[in-house]
């Protein structure tokens, strides 16, 4: 028997009375008004909140094991190190909560709005959050090892040396998300969105990885896989310790970085160095190759062939070059054609903040792919391609 | 064409199914959802993916998810949807995001003309550049020059920008 009745409670909380260190175990307050109600130190085991209004109410160090709060509104509540094991939170309102160092083992917090809630060491093993949105969460150091986050929205959320072994991520977004020295080990990332996501020092050994989209992803010094990364999505990922000087890793290397093993055709990649120039070449890479300048090469054409990567380094300059066939193009130097179309059928052309491009592009017949950072320099005439052009010209006669 | 009391302030729209001929100059941002043929001046101009313009644009700001042609002369832009055949667009900043691999083209673009970002900015990026001093070729782990570039004209380093 609680040691207050729900009518006490009330009137208690009505009079502005602070409901503190009581046994209300078991207690009913379903739907019941209780914003700003404090709860601290109470023993509310089993007791039945659902629906309750709650924001800004203080449960701090209060024992909520096995209680039914569905969809209760908690917003901005604080619940630092209370005790929630095994509650059902479903459909809850968190956003901005307090849940530092908070038990939350296998809670049920499905559909949960979480947004800037505070988790930092909360206890979330075996929790199950599918659906909950934790957008810009502040999780770091939590545990949330076994913990089901299936289509979570964790965009932006702070995951900073979490615990996520053998979570489940699947299609979960974590755009942006900060998950550096975080623990994936054999956790499940299938098609879920890491784009921009800080994975630095990460450990994603035994990491499902298909279809999963690293689109700038920081991936500095972390650790791999350890077996063939497959169908996973991405341009780029960044290999750099410093987000100010961006290391663009493309292609293939992606899934090797992602895996930890060792390129498995190192012999692909050229390498043209500053203080190197190169005058009226004509140079060819094959298909699978990966190429880097950072010298000066002036009156070259260069011949690329399905899929090849060519980075034109910060410190490279091609002058009056000719870059043709079905490559990958990024620009963080300078590009300057001699007579146009001074590139030809690429399927991607990136220019970079730092570069610059003058001259015509002549597109892929299935369109080029273009990508322009902010800050980059243009004086570009796009063309369709040379058969694209022919028709049109034939249709206007 | 409704001036329209939003939260962020005051902005002509075009609404959807509208059709607009002429000259259109106003002080508060545009807002296009449906089609604008002519010229428009105004601080910011948002093009929605069902809106399209075609003519001659002078602005501070753009961002395009529609259609566009014309002549088009921004600080700033942002592009999405598709450029027209004899379009330029004249920008201080372009961003165009680049789209995935397998998924649908960010921007299709036409025959057309981008000049973009400023002489004087170019200018002081390659003299950033030249400060950067020389150093040797070192390839990383695993690289090398290949057979066909070792056969062409290498001479020792002189200038890396060309300057």
């Amino acid at each position: 028997m609680p040691e207050l009745t729900a009518d006490l409670v009330l009137k208690k909380i009505k009079i502005g009375e602070k409901v503190e260190r009581a046994d209300l175990r078991g207690l009913v307050l379903t739907r019941a008004v209780l914003d700003g109600a404090s709860f601290r130190r109470c023993d509310l085991d089993g007791a039945n909140l659902e629906g309750a209004r709650l924001s800004k109410a203080l449960f701090k160090n209060a024992s909520l094991r096995e209680a039914f709060l569905a969809g209760a509104d908690l917003r901005e509540a604080n619940l630092e190190s209370a005790d929630l094991e095994g509650a059902n939170l479903l459909g809850a309102k968190l956003t901005g909560a307090n849940l530092n160092r908070a038990n939350l083992e296998g809670a049920n917090l499905q559909g949960a709005e979480l947004s800037g809630a505070r988790l930092t060491h909360a206890q979330l093993e075996s929790a199950t959050l599918g659906g909950a949105r934790l957008i810009r969460a502040e999780l770091a150091h939590a545990d949330l090892s076994e913990t089901d986050l299936s289509t979570a929205k964790l965009d932006e959320a702070d995951l900073t040396s979490t615990d996520l072994s053998g979570a489940n991520l699947e299609e979960a977004s974590l755009v942006r998300a900060q998950l550096r020295d975080a623990m994936l080990r054999g956790a499940t990332l299938l098609r879920a969105d890491l784009s921009g996501a800080d994975l630095r020092r990460a450990n994603l050994s035994g990491a499902r990885l298909e279809g999963a989209l690293f689109t700038g992803a920081r991936v500095r010094g972390l650790v791999g896989t350890g077996a063939p990364v497959v169908g996973i999505r991405g341009e780029w990922v960044d290999d750099s310790e410093e987000a100010s000087r961006v290391v663009r890793v493309t292609g293939a290397q992606i899934a090797e970085l992602l895996s930890g093993m060792t390129p498995s055709m190192p012999l692909h990649k050229r390498y043209f160095g500053r203080g190197d120039v190169l005058r009226n070449a004509h140079l060819e890479f094959d298909t699978g190759a990966a190429v880097e300048i950072e010298s000066l090469f002036e009156h070259c054409t260069i011949a690329l062939g399905e899929g090849t990567e060519l980075v034109v380094g910060k410190g490279g300059t091609l002058s009056g070059c000719q870059i043709q066939g079905p490559g990958r193009i990024t620009i963080h130097g300078k590009f300057v054609e001699r007579e146009g179309p001074g590139i030809v059928g690429a399927t991607q052309l990136i220019v970079s903040a730092e570069g610059s491009l003058v001259g015509a592009v002549e597109q892929a017949t299935e369109l080029t792919r273009f990508g322009f950072e902010p800050g980059c320099y243009l004086r570009v005439q796009i063309l369709q391609a040379k058969k694209e052009r022919s028709t049109k010209s034939g249709r206007q006669s | 064409m409704i001036p329209i009391q939003g939260t962020q302030g005051r902005k002509t729209l075009v609404e959807e199914g509208t059709s607009f001929k002429g000259s259109l100059s106003s002080t508060c941002p545009v807002e296009v959802k449906g089609r604008v043929e002519g010229d428009v001046t105004a601080p910011a101009l948002s093009v929605s993916a069902s809106g399209s313009v075609h003519g001659k644009v002078k602005v501070g700001e753009m961002q395009s998810h529609g259609e566009l042609s014309g002549e088009f002369d921004a600080d700033v832009v942002q592009l999405q949807g598709s450029v027209k055949d004899r379009t330029i667009i004249r920008a201080k900043s372009l961003e165009v995001k680049l789209s995935p691999a397998e998924g649908k083209m960010q921007v299709v673009f036409g025959e057309c003309q981008l000049e973009v970002g400023s002489e004087a900015a170019r200018d002081a990026a390659a003299r950033s550049n030249e400060k950067v001093p020389k150093g040797p070729t070192v390839p990383p782990d695993g690289a090398k020059v290949s057979d066909v570039a070792k056969a062409a004209s290498v001479r020792p380093p002189t200038d890396a920008n060309g300057a």
